[in-house]
């Protein structure tokens, strides 16, 4: 009797191990599945600027003194992408290379602005360790105030015209990317065009 | 309380803290990050946080310590909690750190109740032993009951870390 008890025991404990295997992988393929299903874009907030209307303008020296008039239409059209970051947020690190590489595919029509505030010689040592001396860096409280960024790392991109084309929370390569498809569609933001409000906010 | 139950407490208290130690070691700047966007201790103290996670681990290891890495655990676990409290409390919206430096995963109530409940179940370990002699059918236990529970953490982890977008995406839907 003994015996079976044992057996039965290791038994037992064999398929629940097993078991609590399986469940781990079924979890993980459910996270998966959402990646799938959700549609990826970057996350419009409430407040700021509104997409299709006059960005604002705020005139800013960047760190080497060069003065850009963000939010004013430009002579040359081109569009300006504001990349607001910080050297203190682990996801802004992981999105430059994606910033980097849809800088230069996308350089015909646009123009990369890195934005943030705090004390200069941190982000001078961002800039050299990150190697971001490309692109053009501000710091501005102001800025951020004007935006109502909340959440980082957060990105808006105004066309030539000085129009918000787009504008919100960008976690992954895909949301970056979405800002792009949003200028093309016309469409604000990933959440109006799965509402199907895509053409409302379309503006010539 | 048995002492294969016991054990199996202690084994498997010390993975725990032995894992979220070893993902802060592997990126420390990340959880120095984190620990400053708390606002609670300063950011150079992230090495003592992590040097008193791996104390405990190991505290609950040996046997000499009694009860007091069991206690150290319900603590740890506890001031954990408390500390996402507070930021919840304070309305902030930042990353619990407790995912890794790959993954960003806000703090929430959720993360709250799960510390919560492991404090919980370290206190269990409080219990007085009821000695009895070990057989090797005590040690398949002790490692079974660690992989499965292990496993069946990491699960129920995993599913906590998914319900925001699975909220998300059934908003999405309606």
């Amino acid at each position: 009797m003994m015996q079976a008890l044992v057996i039965s025991t290791v038994v037992l404990w064999i398929t629940v191990v097993v078991l609590a295997g399986v469940v781990v992988a079924l979890t993980r393929q459910i996270g998966v599945l959402y990646e799938r299903v959700a549609p990826a874009g970057a996350l419009a907030m409430g407040n700021g600027p509104v997409v299709g209307e006059a960005a604002p303008v705020v005139p800013i020296d960047d760190l080497t003194g060069r003065r850009h008039d963000l939010g004013s239409p430009r002579a040359d059209g081109r569009s300006t992408l504001l990349f607001f970051l910080s050297p203190t947020c682990p996801v802004c690190k992981t999105l430059l290379p994606a910033l980097r590489s849809a800088a230069r595919s996308e350089a015909a029509w646009l123009d990369v602005v890195l934005a943030s505030d705090g004390p200069r010689p941190e982000h001078e040592a961002f800039v050299a360790t990150e190697r971001l001396d490309g692109f053009p860096y501000v710091l501005s409280p102001m800025l951020g105030m004007t935006w109502q960024v909340g959440r980082l790392p957060y990105a808006a991109l105004i066309d030539g015209g000085g129009i918000v084309r787009a504008r919100g929370l960008v976690n992954t390569r895909e949301h970056l990317e979405s800002l792009f498809e949003a200028k093309e569609r016309g469409v604000a933001s990933i959440q109006d065009w799965a509402n199907g409000d895509g053409n409302r906010t379309e503006v010539a | 309380m048995d002492p294969t139950l016991h054990l199996t407490l202690r084994i498997a208290l010390a993975l725990l803290l032995a894992a979220a130690a070893a993902h802060k070691l592997r990126d420390r700047a990340a959880f120095q990050a984190t620990l400053a966007a708390y606002q609670l201790i300063p950011a150079s103290l992230a090495p003592v946080v992590i040097g008193i996670e791996l104390g405990v681990a190991v505290a609950l290891c040996v046997p000499t310590f009694g009860n007091t890495g069991v206690l150290a655990a319900a603590a740890l676990l506890l001031l954990y909690a408390i500390a996402i409290g507070v930021n919840l409390v304070r309305g902030r919206d930042i990353d619990c750190g407790c995912a890794g430096p790959a993954a960003r995963r806000p703090i929430g109530g959720g993360l709250v109740v799960r510390n919560v409940v492991l404090a919980v179940a370290a206190l269990l370990g409080l219990a007085p032993l009821q000695p009895r002699p070990l057989v090797w059918m005590d040690a398949v236990t002790v490692v079974a009951a660690v992989l499965a529970l292990s496993a069946l953490y990491g699960a129920a982890d995993h599913l906590l870390a998914l319900a925001p977008t699975a909220a998300r995406l059934r908003r999405a839907a309606a």
